[in-house]
């Protein structure tokens, strides 16, 4: 396995020079054309910033953006997508976070990026693009390259209400893709799909299994995702034979009735992730699409997007429960007790993971990642990092294992990962409004806010767009007029998960 | 009917302006949550069927579409 991504995009290039790389609606961009691209950028970048430095990218859903991506690994520095559409006041907490010497923004993007009020240097990548490339000075930075470099830190809910930037090395990634690419088996002749917003971590396959394969993307644009007819005549025509999309994109099909007058005819290898898969959601899916292969992928963000994976080698049953699976090559997973020690096989304990997939931590956050990144307790010997998901699973006889929801307020919902107390925090900052709790009601995926004060509803709905991005505001306002307490004073969920009924 | 619709809209998305977004769909403003929750609720208030193949932003970028759609489905009935 190469760990390089350079080596490796210009491996690819050499071999598929005209092939395309990546496409969306308006155009394609070859791995020639993305490699040139990327040593322009990165030619260009490089005289403005050091090696191992963030730069903050804020750029739309098209095929320029990997390339941006890319070109800042040529700079020897590692990025931070930021999605556009986000609320200012969350891509400047990101910012602030981050606090980078660059914020590299398309000239779509350039005036939001200017209204955040940001003080370092906003760089167009448009212009970047058209730098000269420095052979000799991207030789230099590559040389001094370190496996273990920072790639990318991907912004995810944080619980204290300041998203949290997950730092992911170049070595974990390509560990994960190397990993994926065996379980799905993807080559150069796969055109995959791709459905995730491009700054969530769920896009790093669609981004480098091309560079790692040879293989080909296409960026679905997202307003196709309500409109099945116009989704599958797009997969079709793109010929798309493979996926790795959120479970919610599925339930969504299988609700709208997709396949009532259509398939994706091309469709073969389907990966589902980011939340649990309803058996009924599957098996409509398999009716449809009975040669697919079907992999459910279990893990999160701070493990390079994943742990494990379970392959489906039968027709699921309507109410039939997914299991996570096994490990992915080159991750350690197992289970443990909160008092550190082995959980026996069939007992619920918390998944903790191990292996050169683990993130470097959180990006500015050393007492968070301190906490969340830990000495493995089973490890008196050498030093071992783990970290802890936060998920409960099962092992069963064997060696599968099953998911058995989590340990605290974090949710996912909509193929997000939301912590609600995060939802507290802001609505709290409203006038109107003394106390506030959200739940989550899982049967039909409905964030509620539970609230005491004079706020309406639709003030509330106003103000939390204007904070929080789309799929954290709560969908169902209940004012009450006293929360439910327990004797210690806390809210009392038990009381308030009876109300959402 | 347009009362009607609006009752449901405004219970789906009390944040958005819907007399005045036309580009409900083409501009992101509804997500496709939003779309699984309208679609069965107007089925439900108009005694309509709504198939994948009306799922077109033209029938969902404003609430002229949605009502132009509601008519031609309730006549079709």
């Amino acid at each position: 396995m190469e760990i390089n991504i350079l080596r490796q995009l210009e491996r690819t290039a050499e071999r598929f020079k005209d092939k395309n790389a990546y496409s969306d609606p308006e155009g394609s961009l070859s791995f020639g054309r993305l490699t040139e691209l990327a040593k322009r950028l990165g030619s260009g970048l490089a005289e403005k910033l050091p090696p191992r430095s963030p730069a903050a990218v804020m750029t739309g859903r098209n095929i320029y953006t990997p390339a941006v991506f890319l070109g800042i690994v040529y700079a020897g520095c590692f990025y931070a997508p930021m999605d556009p559409a986000q609320p200012e006041s969350r891509l400047k907490d990101i910012l602030s976070v981050l606090m980078p010497q660059v914020l590299i923004a398309d000239r779509e993007n350039a005036e939001t990026a200017r209204r955040l009020g940001f003080e370092g240097e906003l760089l167009i990548a448009e212009e970047l693009f058209e730098s000269d490339i420095n052979e000799q000075r991207l030789s230099l930075i590559a040389r001094s390259a370190c496996a273990d470099d920072p790639l990318y830190v991907i912004f995810t809910s944080g619980s204290t209400g300041k998203p949290k930037g997950v730092i992911t090395s170049m070595m974990s990634l390509m560990t994960y893709i190397d990993a994926y690419q065996e379980v799905m088996g993807i080559g150069p002749e796969d055109v995959l799909g791709n459905q995730s917003p491009l700054d969530y971590i769920a896009a790093i396959r669609d981004i480098y299994l091309p560079v790692m394969t040879g293989a080909s993307m296409f960026i679905i644009p997202k307003q196709y995702f309500m409109m099945p007819a116009e989704l599958f005549r797009t997969m079709n025509e793109q010929r798309i034979t493979a996926v790795g999309w959120s479970v919610s994109v599925f339930t969504i099909a299988v609700k709208l009735k997709a396949f009532k007058e259509a398939r994706p005819e091309y469709l073969k290898k389907i990966c589902f992730s980011g939340s649990v898969m309803p058996g009924a959601t599957l098996r409509a899916w398999q009716d449809a699409l009975p040669e697919a292969k079907f992999v459910n992928q279990y893990g999160p963000t701070e493990c390079t997007a994943s742990c494990t994976y379970h392959e489906i080698d039968h027709r699921v049953a309507d109410d039939e429960e997914i299991p996570i699976g096994k490990p992915y090559r080159n991750y350690r997973v197992f289970l443990l007790n909160d008092d550190g020690t082995p959980t026996p096989q069939g007992e619920i304990g918390e998944i903790c993971v191990a292996g050169p997939i683990l993130a470097l931590g959180y990006y500015n956050a050393p007492e968070l990642s301190a906490k969340s990144f830990i000495q493995d307790p089973l490890n008196k010997a050498y030093n071992e990092l783990i970290y802890k998901t936060g998920d409960h699973g099962r092992l069963r006889e064997d060696g599968v294992l099953e998911f058995r929801g989590r340990k605290d307020r974090q949710i996912k919902h909509l193929g997000h990962r939301v912590e609600l107390t995060e939802i507290d925090s802001a609505a709290m900052r409203i006038e109107g409004i003394e106390e506030a709790c959200a739940m989550y009601l899982k049967e039909k995926e409905l964030i509620f806010l539970f609230y005491t004060g004079t706020a309406a509803p639709k003030e509330i709905a106003v103000y939390l767009r204007g904070v929080l991005p789309g799929f954290m505001v709560p969908r169902k306002f209940e004012r009450l007029d006293k929360m439910p307490k327990l004797p210690n004073g806390k809210i009392s969920m038990q009381a308030l998960k009876e109300l959402m009924k | 009917m347009k009362e009607q619709l609006m009752e449901i809209l405004e219970e789906i998305r009390p944040d958005v302006d819907f007399e005045n977004e036309k580009q409900l769909i083409t501009d992101s403003v509804l997500d496709s949550f939003d779309i699984v929750s309208l679609v069965g609720a107007l089925n439900d208030e108009f005694d309509i069927d709504i198939q994948v193949g009306n799922l077109v932003p033209d029938n969902f970028n404003s609430i002229e579409g949605m009502m132009a759609l509601i008519e031609k489905l309730q006549q079709e009935d």
